[in-house]
């Protein structure tokens, strides 16, 4: 080898190395392809009107308006229902231009967004819409809300969303009061906002306004297979500690009592320990809590909802290994009868269509109380998720809100319901259609609560909090952190938030 | 910087032979040179220097990467940094890959490359298979590897509990603080060893038998062979493995994000600063914060490779 191709070697090298190197650190924020769930992180549900007993009550209180005798069947396209002639524009569209809707298509896919175009452009003739179904919403849409050009109705959900209450915060959502104020598409004599499930839209009211709208109904609670249960001959526990001795009953048969989904414990954080809380305690430590106060989580109805949930990996009625699995796995061990609960949203039938045994027959639990608590006793988690929203500064925010009065319309709703097995949080929308067992099972569920609605807002409104929380409420639930270590993580997390000023707060009364 | 000097550095760069000065030829190669390097400098200027400038404006401000509102906050991301926990035990575990990754990589390697050079049967194939990892994705590596530790269905405490070991029926490694970035570490070597090893035994061979020859002559034990003529004739190659290993071991992003499912692991017992930085940048959207970290980083990377790279600076032999 010649002396100076070897040196041209080592400086190459060289220059190799130091490039290399920092390249390395300068695409680490460029890097891309996370995994978490495909369950999207539904988000908690806040009170601020005492919800409405039930569809029939609503009914009934609203009065009816005038014009409801002049309908008109929809230009040449052939709508397959009916809109009353004063629901067909409430908007005053422009037609002649193109609606550019980007959206999250996960689980639910995006045959009801594609419905929702063609009978937008069916109403209005001349109208294109641009459906755009997609999945890492928030490395696609960041830039366009950053440049100042982004669509005009967003369907935020999935892995990677984007942070909606960032957005809020940032002044990139428009109010939505005037498309809750219009009249809706096709329940003649209503407005859009009294179509809608009570209770399902409150998390997305920002200081009184309607800032984004869910596109599901989500119930959550305790899954079990129903064929099982009967095999053995238990019965429902009512309370906490029925539940812990039915436990030690399963256990005794050698099957492990509950899973859940190990490496994202934010299912037993949003939806099984705020209700504990709220069963235990009532509505008042949970609004602690959410408004950041001092000591908010040392409420001794709080305490004891750590201590009850802890009892679980303390009395070793957890699944070996559940740590370790992600929701599929969790889910898929339970569906093998390996364990006998398991907390989760009621998306978790069609999630799991493609494993469930035939025989299995899956149902829905409510999550038990305490004799002597201050909390409905029938208290259930029934919210809204999947956000969507008209950005502020998108091209027609008109045409946004046309959008999503057209897709949680009740014909929308049915054929969700009929196409996706799924429910969107529009009253009676699931009239008329074919509902699976699981799903009934948890509508039911909603409906006994009357209205007892249980809600908590900390993990929506501060992202750290939800996600610090979730590293805590593994290591309570391993053994790591004991329920007084947890609660005063979560009490400290909490203060440093409350003081930091470079965080909006946000509080709530009821 | 004038063009002469520019080519100037050229040329030291790439070492061209010395042409006789001041003919017309050489002007037309430097043309040729510079026109053919523009399209390339162009490009990395736009997509890489320009990105890198702009981190570092944010590391000032407190953009939430949300919308044009980019407000500075001088050196507050800093300070917040400083006082992280979350911070400190993501670069702690930085840390300790970079004692590890190049100590074990580099370590089983140069083993296996001289085993596989003393001429022992299948050889070949044990080089294809051990190359292997490095040709599947990082991203296909850590799924395979997570099922590989799960804890019940997994190849793992399926082969401990056959095997009589009950203790490790069902433990959850990527579920245990103590156990997750161990694992993660033990599937980074997994897949490193065989690339280096490749590397390592096409340098080996470039080495003339003679010398090996004559020292057995003079009574040279294998392991006098190999600290004495082996590791001494490797020694470039040798040293690229460990700085590109040290600068790898503050990356590690793909492994532990997929294997930890992005949250850093329980009790973010695995999470680095690359997976940390990637959640503050967009799960919380504190993009102004997450480039402060990311301006930490490459300080770090840029001073790792400097010192490591005078550590292991010796004049290189000829032969």
């Amino acid at each position: 080898m010649a002396r100076n191709d070897l040196l041209s070697r080592r400086k190459f090298l060289k220059l190799a190395m130091l490039s290399g190197g920092t390249a390395a650190a300068g695409s680490l924020l460029a890097a891309c392809g996370t995994s978490t769930p495909a369950a999207s992180t539904a988000a908690p549900a806040q009170a601020t009107a005492a919800p409405v007993a039930s569809a029939a009550a609503a009914e009934a209180t609203a009065a009816p308006v005038a014009s409801a005798a002049a309908t008109a069947e929809a230009a040449a396209g052939g709508l397959p229902f009916t809109v009353a002639a004063d629901a067909l524009d409430p908007f005053k569209l422009a037609t002649d231009v193109e609606v550019d809707g980007v959206f999250f298509a996960g689980g639910f896919g995006d045959g009801y967004l594609k419905n929702t175009g063609t009978w937008m452009e069916q109403i209005h003739p001349g109208l294109k819409v641009k459906v755009q179904g997609i999945q890492q919403v928030g490395p696609q849409l960041q830039p366009r809300f950053v440049a100042g050009n982004p669509p005009d109705v967003v369907g935020n959900s999935g892995a990677n969303n984007l942070d909606t209450v960032g957005l809020l915060n940032e002044g990139q959502l428009l109010d939505l009061s005037a498309l809750m104020d219009a009249p809706s598409l096709d329940t003649p004599g209503k407005t859009f906002k009294e179509t809608l499930i009570p209770g399902s839209q409150d998390d997305g009211v920002y200081e009184g306004k309607q800032m984004y709208l869910n596109m599901a109904y989500t119930v959550f609670g305790l899954w079990y297979s129903k064929t099982a249960f009967e095999k053995a001959g238990y019965t429902y526990p009512k309370t906490w500690a029925e539940m812990l001795t039915l436990c030690e009953d399963i256990k005794k048969g050698g099957v492990a009592p509950w899973t859940y989904q190990g490496k994202y414990p934010y299912y037993l954080r949003e939806w099984v320990l705020p209700t504990l809380i709220y069963k235990n305690g009532g509505n008042a430590p949970l609004i602690k809590i959410d408004n950041l106060e001092a000591s908010a989580w040392s409420d001794p109805s709080v305490v004891q909802a750590v201590e009850d949930l802890y009892a679980l990996w303390d009395k070793g009625y957890i699944l070996e290994g559940t740590a370790g699995m992600t929701h599929t796995e969790a889910q898929t061990a339970w569906l093998q009868g390996k364990a006998f609960f398991i907390p989760s949203g009621n998306w978790l039938e069609n999630e799991m269509k493609t494993t469930t045994p035939a025989d299995f027959t899956m149902v829905i639990g409510a999550i038990p109380g305490y004799a002597d608590g201050k909390g409905d006793q029938n208290g259930v988690q029934a919210v809204g998720g999947e956000p969507f929203f008209v950005p502020s500064k998108g091209a027609h925010p008109q045409h946004g809100l046309e959008f999503l009065r057209v897709m949680l319309s009740k014909n929308s709703a049915k054929w969700f319901a009929e196409n996706v097995s799924s429910v969107m949080p529009v009253l009676n929308g699931t009239e008329g259609a074919n509902i699976s067992a699981g799903m009934q099972s948890s509508l039911d569920l909603a409906s006994t609560a009357n209205g007892a609605i249980v809600r908590l807002n900390y993990g929506t409104w501060y992202r750290r909090l939800y996600d610090e929380g979730d590293v805590y409420l593994g290591e309570l639930m391993t053994g790591v952190k004991k329920p007084a270590d947890f609660i005063q993580a979560m009490q400290s997390l909490a203060d440093e938030i409350a003081k930091d000023p470079d965080t909006k707060k946000y509080t709530r009364s009821a | 910087m004038s063009q002469r000097r520019f080519c100037g550095i050229l040329n030291t760069a790439i070492s061209l032979p010395k042409a006789p000065r001041g003919g017309r030829m050489n002007q037309g190669k430097r043309g040729l040179i510079v026109s053919f390097l523009a399209v390339p400098l162009l490009l990395y200027g736009v997509f890489v220097l320009v990105p890198y400038i702009a981190a570092m404006v944010f590391a000032f401000t407190k953009w939430r990467g949300l919308s044009a509102n980019i407000s500075f906050n001088g050196i507050n991301n800093f300070i917040k940094l400083s006082n992280d926990s979350n911070f400190l035990n993501a670069l702690s575990h930085n840390g300790v890959a970079l004692i590890v990754l190049p100590v074990c990589i580099v370590g089983l390697a140069l083993f296996f490359a001289f085993l596989f050079t003393q001429g022992i049967r299948f050889a070949r194939f044990f080089r294809i298979t051990f190359f292997f990892p490095q040709v599947m994705s990082t991203v296909v590596v850590a799924v395979l590897w997570s099922f590989i530790f799960h804890p019940t269905i997994g190849l793992i405490n399926g082969t401990a509990t056959a095997l009589g070991i009950s203790g490790l029926k069902g433990f959850p490694w990527l579920g245990n603080a103590s156990t997750v970035f161990p694992a993660v570490l033990a599937v980074t070597i997994w897949q490193a060893v065989g690339f280096y090893m490749v590397m390592f035994v096409a340098g080996m061979q470039n080495i003339p038998t003679s010398y090996y020859e004559a020292a057995k002559i003079d009574g040279a034990t294998p392991w006098v062979l190999f600290w004495q003529i082996t590791v001494p004739l490797l020694w470039d190659t040798l040293r690229t493995a460990i700085i590109f290993l040290a600068a790898g071991a503050m990356d590690l992003f793909a492994l532990v994000n997929v294997m930890t499912n992005g949250s850093g692991g329980p009790s973010r017992g695995a999470d680095v600063l690359s997976t940390y930085m990637y959640q503050t940048a967009f799960t919380r959207s504190e993009f102004g914060y997450a480039s402060a970290m990311g301006l930490v980083l490459l300080l770090i990377v840029l001073g790792i490779s400097l010192v490591s790279m005078r550590l292991t600076a010796r004049d290189s032999l000829e032969f």
